[in-house]
């Protein structure tokens, strides 16, 4: 079977998978109404201040895995719900940004800069138009570069890296998160850590079950779900929670802004967007594919790069960033959306997670099984069909239906979230709280994981406190025991070469790299 | 499978004939929790999964599958081992996990400590190298290695390892032994180039007709269905084989009544292929494999006595 | 955190990281760094978790070597810490109360009773399994609201009751081999 028998195998899956419903005739496929549901339902996450793409993807996964089983059928209309979250999520945090400056999402802070100023002046609908533009505009850009790289990345790693190479691969992936997430290099180091200690309670070769202190109830390890959704999500609303708490003050929102003209945009608008546009999103693309390094930063870059440049060319009585600019917020979230798809190129090719988006599709496909990211998935054989290859190919097709649904409708329903932000957080986070619980009980089903996940909530509130970056934990707890495997396994393979890291040029540069990120890292930030 | 055990199987058929009935005469005094020691969405939870889905529709039963994975099926053991014993507590896990996996572990767990319910199907466990190695038979892979190459051979149990080195003690050679996690894995791992051969139970089949990947041994005391020619382990010197079935199990004292319309109920659903369990364990697993109550007991304290002896000859 | 406060956090882990390594890994692990199997070295099962101490280790010792600069966030903790505490007090509850509410109620209602029913076989009936997730849940929520607003208002308690109302109705109707908290531990 050729790669191209597999392409047309993956689209097929999507549109001529299993029915949900038939409309004048034409059945619809269950998969493309999970990604329409999925996109949908991540806009409205995404405007609501407090909520985001990865509680959303939380609470969705048992949900979903309960009525999808787990089957490989389960895998597409899964992963595909989840990339529809995670797409509209990153649209929906535009919009409380703009109307009441207060970003729904930590990657739309930036947007609050230009946005806001540009609603106070009645540009409220203009400036939705712009995010949005400019988010699809982004959004489209990466998922065209992921399918062009992952899948030549992946055969590259599989024809060239043996098995002590893939352990280097491995270790330069958590030095560089470690490293680069965060603004120190120590405190990455120590989430890094501490990640991988949780993760290797209870696991290991032995049939003693290491570090569990003799207890029946450390002896299964902690299952994955507690740790990443307790330091992420149950963390994060423990911290919101008593800030809001602490701070005594009601958040009251900005003044809601006149609505405005209606401001659609015409190709006089939109020109002046575009070099900046394509500038944020090879930024957010080139960013989304490192690992560990999310949208947050990469908006963050996609701005400051664009107000330098505007300061630099602006005519002289030209306003400056700051004060309701087009291009600030068309810059932030080109930006900010553009990583959304490149992060899923490490996780495809490598099975390497770069941000917590990908971490859940991650969680999806372990959950479920019969699909393993890495690079054994773009594997093509001569005579039969590698299933992983059809679900990768389904998995972009996917994403290019949340971008088609993003092009024509995510316009009119994100310009009609406007409402949400007035929901209040202090009401909103213990039910979501509660709710996070209740979906990894029902995947657990034992009371120790509701117990781990509470503590693993309180480890995140305490990252949080001390201004240490929860995400290189979450991603050593995710590829730990994959290290460990694989240094089990080069070690074996080469027959009990102690050296075996450092005998090939490739694992022995990718060693050297990793001890070079985490010394400079430490220099510039020291 | 051993003759006695096929001879058992023929037995046990007849007797479930005659006690058909029994399965209607037990009701579970409540919902049944059933501990599934595979990973999900793999070949073995879906077929535990399936099973019980048809017992839920045949007899009206609640069964609650749940997860317990980890530690070769010991976890499951250990949570299983104080459960009630009126019925309502099941688990599904492989013979190596009563055998070698007790024997091996030395934690406290003896098979006395439960009640072999069924066993439901056997693994197709071939040694698997690429076709394009070149390798017809063991024989050309024991070439290579005395010829000077450092054979990387994968498996994924403990008790694989020990036979893997008896393998390569018997015929001279020594094998870089790789443990990964699963069947799957080593395949993935053959198929990369990564690993030059290894135990495969059962899904190499569709690689293996479509030619990428030959059956250079059978790691059972029969030959495989799919490679017949292929030669056994004790005809290659080795005294041990990868013989084992997934079976379900209770905790000891479990009731009679609850034990026999269990095995009934799935044993008759696995010989149904027109059941989503019994077209899999057909496809997937070379068919049923049925062995239950006293003969089922009386296995697994031997393969629990066996292991020693493989124990010991793998650290000699 | 001021610079002082980043190298009391550094100690702490460079602590921690020693325990780990000196003590804890070599006790609770049975095969040590290495071990020799099958006439072969491999690597033991305590190879990992010290080398993650290690990581532990490193990063403690440059967070007591460079702190860095004073980072931002420099406000007080201690009302944090002081809320996150109730907080977690409140949700605590409400999971102990999940646990113990629904054997406690079919106790009573079987006080009478020559055979009391065991919960165990009855987690699958209504209403019992309904009884400890929408009492506690319902508490969780109410409880952290009321926290919040420094006030337990009726509209507190509304939301929690639909709130765990609606979670069952999301897990529980449609879906029969899911079991809500706490029946799976019963």
């Amino acid at each position: 079977m050729d790669v191209l028998a597999h392409v047309w195998l993956g689209i097929l899956a999507v549109f001529q998978g299993p029915d949900a419903f038939a409309v004048a005739g034409l059945s619809v496929s269950i998969t493309l109404v999970m990604v329409a549901a999925g996109f949908l339902l991540g806009i409205v996450v995404g405007a609501t201040p407090g909520l985001g793409g990865p509680t959303a993807m939380a609470i969705a996964l048992p949900i979903l895995i309960s009525v999808f089983g787990f089957t490989p059928d389960a895998l597409l209309p899964v992963m595909g719900c989840l990339i529809g979250i995670m797409k509209g999520a990153t649209v929906g945090g535009a919009v409380p940004a703009i109307l009441f400056n207060t970003p729904g999402t930590p990657d739309s802070y930036m947007t609050t800069l230009d946005g806001y100023p540009m609603a106070q002046r009645g540009e409220a609908k203009k400036a939705l138009r712009v995010a949005h533009f400019a988010s699809a505009s982004g959004d489209t850009f990466s998922d065209i570069v992921l399918i062009l790289c992952a899948p030549f990345l992946a055969l590259l790693v599989e024809r060239h890296l043996d098995l002590p190479e893939k352990t280097a691969l491995l270790i330069l992936s958590l030095a560089f998160v470690a490293a680069v997430v965060g603004r120190s290099p120590g405190k990455g180091l120590i989430s890094a850590g501490l990640g991988l200690l949780v993760v290797y309670v209870g696991t290991g070769e032995d049939f003693y079950p290491r570090l569990s202190m003799g207890t029946e109830a450390l002896n299964r390890g902690f299952p994955i779900g507690t740790a990443v959704l307790g330091v992420l999500v149950v963390g994060a609303v423990f911290h919101q929670m008593a800030e809001g708490f602490a701070s005594r003050s009601n958040t009251s929102l900005q003044p809601a802004p006149k609505a405005g003209n209606a401001g659609r945009l015409r190709w006089p608008d939109i020109r002046p967007l575009l070099p900046t546009m394509l500038r944020s999103a090879v930024a957010g693309t080139v960013i989304g594919a490192l690992p560990g390094i999310g949208s947050t930063l990469a908006a963050t870059i996609g701005y400051t790069t664009a107000k330098a440049r505007h300061d630099r060319t602006r005519a002289p009585d030209a306003p400056r960033f700051g004060d309701g600019v087009p291009q600030g917020v068309a810059a932030t979230e080109a930006a900010n959306s553009a990583v959304s798809g490149a992060n899923l190129i490490p996780v495809l090719s490598l099975g390497i997670p770069g941000n917590t988006a990908a971490v859940f599709l991650i969680l999806a496909a372990d959950s479920i099984g019969g699909f393993n990211p890495g690079p054994s998935v773009f594997r093509v054989t001569a005579d039969a069909i590698n299933p992983e290859l059809v679900v990768a190919f389904g998995l972009f097709t996917c994403m290019f239906v949340a971008n088609a649904l993003n092009w024509t409708v995510g316009g009119l329903v994100m310009r009609s979230m406007g409402v949400l932000a007035h929901l209040p957080k202090q009401r909103l986070l213990p039910v979501v709280l509660v709710l996070t619980l209740t979906a990894i009980y029902v995947q657990e089903t034992r009371i120790e994981a509701i117990w781990f996940t509470i503590a693993f909530g309180i480890l995140g509130f305490g990252m949080r406190l001390l201004d240490m970056s929860p995400l290189p934990f979450v991603i050593a707890f995710i590829l730990g025991a994959k290290l460990e495997d694989s240094a089990r396994q080069a070690f074996a393979a080469t027959g009990g070469d102690a050296w075996f890291l450092f005998t090939s040029p490739v694992a022995a540069a990718f060693m050297a790299l990793s001890v070079l990120v985490v010394v400079l890292g430490a220099r510039r930030r020291g | 499978m051993t003759t006695a055990a096929r001879t058992l199987m023929g037995a046990v058929a007849i007797v479930l004939a005659a006690t058909a009935t029994r399965a209607a005469e037990w009701t579970p005094p409540g919902p049944i929790s059933m501990l599934i020691g595979f990973r999900a969405g793999g070949g073995a939870d879906t077929q535990a999964r399936l099973i019980a889905q048809e017992l839920e529709a045949r007899h009206g039963w609640t069964i609650q599958p749940q997860q317990v994975t980890g530690k070769g099926g010991l976890n499951l053991a250990a949570a299983l081992k104080d459960a009630p014993v009126d019925g309502t507590v099941i688990g599904m896990v492989v013979t190596e996990t009563l055998g070698y996996n007790m024997a091996a572990a030395g934690a406290g767990l003896h098979p006395d400590d439960f009640t072999g319910i069924t066993t439901t199907a056997g693994f197709q466990m071939g040694v698997v190298a690429r076709r394009v190695t070149g390798w017809a038979t063991l024989e050309d892979a024991i070439a290579a290695a005395k010829g000077g190459a450092a054979l990387r051979f994968g498996v994924m149990s403990p008790r694989l390892a020990d036979l893997a080195y008896l393998l390569g003690k018997a015929q001279g050679v020594t094998f870089n032994i790789v443990e990964m996690r699963g069947g799957k894995a080593v395949m993935d791992g053959i198929n990369a180039g990564d690993l030059d051969l290894g135990f495969v139970a059962g899904i190499q089949a569709a690689s293996v007709a479509a030619g990428d990947l030959v059956n250079l041994a059978s790691a059972l005391s029969v030959p495989l269905n799919q490679t017949p020619e292929a030669p056994t382990f004790a005809t290659l010197g080795v005294d041990f084989n990868a013989d084992g079935q997934f079976m379900f199990v209770g905790p000891a004292g479990m009731s009679t009544a609850a034990r026999s319309a269990m095995s009934t109920a799935i044993a008759e659903i696995i010989s149904d292929p027109q059941t989503g369990a019994g077209a899999l364990i057909a496809s997937a697993f070379g068919g049923p494999s049925i062995l239950a109550g006293d003969a089922l007991q009386a296995q697994m304290a031997a393969d629990y006595d066996a292991a020693g002896a493989l124990l010991a000859a793998a650290s000699e | 955190m001021s610079r002082a406060e980043t190298r009391t956090l550094g100690v702490i882990c460079v602590i921690f990281a020693l325990g780990c390594i000196l003590v804890w890994i070599p006790l609770d692990t049975d095969t040590g760094l290495i071990e020799t199997v099958r006439r072969r070295v491999e690597i033991g099962d305590a190879m990992a978790p010290t080398l993650a101490a290690l990581f532990v280790l490193v990063g403690g010792a440059i967070l007591c070597i460079a702190p860095g600069e004073p980072a931002r966030g420099a406000g007080a903790k201690r009302p944090l810490l002081f809320c996150a505490a109730a907080m977690i007090g409140v949700l605590a509850a409400g999971v102990v109360l999940m646990l113990c509410a629904g054997p406690l109620a079919l106790w009573l209602a079987d006080a009478g009773r020559a055979e009391p029913r065991e919960y165990r076989l009855m987690r699958d009936s209504f209403p019992w399994k309904y009884i400890g997730f929408v009492l506690g849940g319902t508490v969780a929520i109410s409880g952290l609201i009321a926290l919040a607003e420094r006030r337990m208002t009726w509209a507190a308690l509304i939301i929690g009751l639909v709130g765990v109302l609606g979670m069952v109705a999301l897990f529980d109707l449609p879906f029969d081999d899911l079991l809500l908290p706490p029946n799976g531990d019963y």
